[in-house]
């Protein structure tokens, strides 16, 4: 296997006095599409959240590119590019698409006049409403922009939150094909999905987690019934 | 009685700028943190002291007294949020709110530790004068005060509106998390938040001090004007605060002259109640909880 580029070792992590994360270790490899799955509860979210910030870990190493990001504040994780597209999505509601997408731009730097030329030509539906105020679009619009908005930071590492959650049929195929042209891009991508057909036809590997901890890794062409019961069972 | 009213709108007009500035100042903080300062009069209050002490106290020139003013309350906003309010960011908003409202009485507390219950009369910084226009009386306090409160006005909205910074305040406002998300260090824009509507309503305090007695209490007086306001134009809406101290003004003055004169005292408590049974969200707020 190559050298890791994202290195997660011991990692501790949870809400208060409740520990969700015991001990996770995690190696993702540069241009690598992982999905996290497990249960409800597993910690794949609190995982997701720990690599972008939002929860302090509490023990253990996070290593990106080499360099030790645990503990730190989520704008100084973004400023070594991990990017996260969060379930909820947390986009500026009464902002246009453009006003959005450049503004995934504004910390990292970088053209955003090309930035924002290439988001359009992976988004061309973006591109027709650019001017619409993203609160009147679609859950899956919404989630193009998004993944959008990320992109314009120009991610070395990608996380994904459940991208195809509560969206319609049409969309997750859509978003399907989205996250299969990052990869395609050679964006590294670590994502939680709970629509196992999806992770299984677009990440190179599959992590399971249960109870907090890393339970099994594979690829993802394995036994899908196998990685049923390794989440449920 | 209506020959006066063309008068009674102008000075109503002259006061709710005022009104509108502080509430202006409220608002920004409010959007920032979601935390409603209950010490922000006393900020307020407290720098109208700073241009006074800045002054008379070290005689320096009324420009230079306020323009140190802006920056030592613009720090003491600042400081305060980072020093008292983000270290129990993640707590209950109430926590938040009887911390700043702590803060504002203590800020009271030192001062009344130099003046008492002493009122102070600062002199302004021009020559007091009144124009006629037929019937109406204008002076200069109410040309003074509506013109640097639409100058902040119009600068302000070219920040918001047409500076890249002003997007990224706009953002932050409308979903901290997503300004998080590409990267923006939230609990220092909350600080820089604190610290220019701080600045922001010490203008406000100023102004304010040119027209009425400067006291140790007027920061109580001015923050139920500002919250009334804020409620009047709609809780967390820019231009709500604008329309809605103006507003205010007006409904005191006119209340005030045709009614009874106590109404210039308690309209600041009347239109809250009012606004809050007939419509919570004021004029141009959203239909909303509010979490204090």
């Amino acid at each position: 296997m190559p050298d890791a580029f994202l290195t997660v070792r011991g990692i501790e992590a949870g809400y208060g006095g409740r520990q969700i994360l015991s001990g996770v270790d995690l190696d993702v490899v540069a241009g690598e599409a992982v999905a996290l799955l497990g249960a409800n509860g597993s910690g794949k979210s609190t995982l997701l959240n720990t690599l972008s910030g939002f929860v302090r870990s509490r023990r253990g190493s996070i290593r990106l590119g080499g360099e030790e990001l645990a503990g730190l504040s989520p704008h100084r994780i973004f400023r070594h590019g991990i990017v996260q597209v969060s379930q909820a999505r947390d986009l500026f509601p009464e902002m246009s698409v453009e006003e959005n997408l450049r503004l995934g731009a504004w910390t990292r730097g970088g053209d955003a006049t090309r930035l924002l030329q290439s988001v359009y030509a992976s988004f061309p539906r973006l591109a027709e409403r650019r001017t619409q105020t993203v609160q009147l679009m679609s859950g899956g619009e919404q989630q193009m922009v998004a993944i959008g908005r990320a992109l314009m930071s120009q991610p070395r590492l990608l996380l994904l939150d459940e991208p195809s959650g509560g969206l319609a049929p049409a969309f997750v195929s859509e978003i399907a094909s989205i996250v299969t042209s990052l990869k395609r891009r050679h964006v590294t991508m670590v994502m939680v999905e709970q629509n196992l057909r999806l992770a299984l036809a677009v990440a190179d590997r599959i992590v399971v987690l249960r109870d907090g901890v890393v339970v099994q890794q594979q690829s993802a062409g394995g036994d899908e019934e196998q990685i049923v019961r390794q989440i449920y069972l | 009685m209506l020959t006066l009213l063309p008068q009674l709108l102008i000075s109503g007009i002259s006061t709710g700028m005022l009104y509108a500035l502080i509430a202006l100042s409220m608002t920004v903080v409010y959007r920032a943190t979601t935390v409603v300062n209950f010490g922000h009069g006393d900020m307020v209050a407290a720098g109208a002291y700073a241009v006074f002490v800045f002054g008379l106290g070290f005689g320096l020139p009324f420009l230079v007294a306020l323009a140190l003013a802006i920056v030592l309350l613009f720090a003491v906003g600042f400081a305060t949020q980072r020093l008292l309010l983000q270290p129990i960011v993640g707590g209950p908003h109430l926590s938040l709110a009887m911390m700043a409202l702590a803060i504002g009485y203590t800020l009271r507390g030192v001062l009344r530790l130099e003046w008492g219950n002493e009122t102070i009369n600062p002199q302004r910084p021009y020559l007091q004068d009144a124009y006629m226009f037929g019937n109406v009386v204008i002076t200069t306090d109410d040309v003074v005060i509506c013109g640097i409160v639409l100058l902040l006005l119009v600068v302000l909205f070219l920040l918001f509106q047409a500076t890249p910074l002003g997007k990224v305040i706009q953002a932050t406002f409308q979903s901290q998390r997503g300004a998080a998300l590409v990267g923006i260090n939230v609990p220092l824009f909350h600080a820089f938040m604190w610290g220019g509507g701080t600045a922001l309503g010490a203008i406000g305090g100023v102004m304010l001090s040119m027209i009425a007695p400067l006291t140790p209490d007027l920061g109580q007086w001015t923050l139920v004007q500002g919250f009334a306001a804020m409620t009047l134009g709609g809780f967390g809406s820019l231009g709500g605060a604008v329309v809605g101290g103006i507003l205010l003004g007006i409904i005191q003055k006119l209340l005030g002259f045709y009614l009874n004169t106590v109404f210039i005292e308690i309209t600041g408590y009347l239109v809250p109640i009012v606004v809050l049974l007939l419509r919570p969200q004021g004029l141009f707020g959203r239909r909303a909880a509010v979490r204090v």
